[in-house]
């Protein structure tokens, strides 16, 4: 990652600058929304997701220190990103996390987890009849660096 | 068919943080586009790259007439990209969900 930073700053103009946006390393949620309230069905565990952004974070801070950027500005948002059903919903982030996942790591865990939590979104969907609305919310954050 | 931010709430933290007027952009990680059609209008140039040739080719499938003069997505890693490219050529690189 330092690398990959390192690469960006040699294609930028001296007063060019870096805008990086990323997750957030901490569990993201699975929601329904209807008439305004918010119930939670649960919250993802993709550790490997989050281990991988964490690193990020770490390259980000190290290139900081070196002294190669530095951070103008670093603000939170979030994403909300919604769903018709919730096979659907599982069936996205099963994908993610074979996606993300490193040779030989396991993710029976992880995609046990969301089998789980779209079953549990699938039962209170249909409960809450065809007004609700399955969303998934991600933290992130948006920083803009200034290469030195 | 899954809605990834609808409330926009992405371009408009972006917007907050950059002006794209007559800027030479990349945008590393873009997938197909999503983000990309929300500036490359307001920017001189877009080079967006991703590692996904699949991607790559919905993003192309999906350019819209009017900015095909004004964006090249291109099917490459940051090294692969890096390597081909001069030095000292971008006014902002964007750096998108994107662990290079």
């Amino acid at each position: 990652m330092v690398h990959a930073f390192k690469e960006i700053h040699r294609l930028l103009k001296s007063d060019g600058f870096l805008i990086d946006i990323h997750p957030v390393a901490v569990h993201s949620s699975v929601e329904i929304h209807k008439n305004g309230k918010i119930d939670l069905v649960g919250q993802l565990e993709v550790s490997q997701w989050c281990v991988d952004f964490q690193e990020a974070d770490k390259a980000l801070d190290e290139i900081i220190q070196r002294g190669i950027f530095t951070v103008e500005q670093k603000v939170m948002f979030e994403t909300l990103t919604y769903y018709d059903s919730a096979p659907e919903m599982g069936t996205a982030l099963k994908q993610s996390i074979l996606k993300y996942v490193r040779e030989g790591e396991p993710v029976d865990e992880e995609v046990s987890h969301v089998e789980i939590l779209a079953a549990q979104a699938d039962e209170l969907l249909h409960a809450a009849d065809g007004e609700a609305k399955l969303v998934l919310r991600e933290p992130d954050h948006i920083s803009r660096l200034k290469p030195i | 068919m899954s809605t990834i931010d609808p409330e926009n709430n992405e371009p408009r933290a972006l917007f907050e943080f950059a002006d794209f007027k007559d800027k030479h952009v990349l945008e590393i990680g873009c997938g197909d586009g999503r983000l990309t059609w929300h500036y490359a209008d307001k920017a001189a140039h877009v080079t967006a790259i991703e590692p996904s040739a699949k991607q790559i080719a919905i993003a192309k499938e999906n350019l819209p007439k009017h900015l095909e003069s004004r964006a090249d997505f291109q099917a490459a890693t940051l090294e692969e990209f890096a390597a081909k490219s001069r030095p000292s050529v971008f006014d902002l690189v964007i750096l998108s969900y994107s662990l290079c």
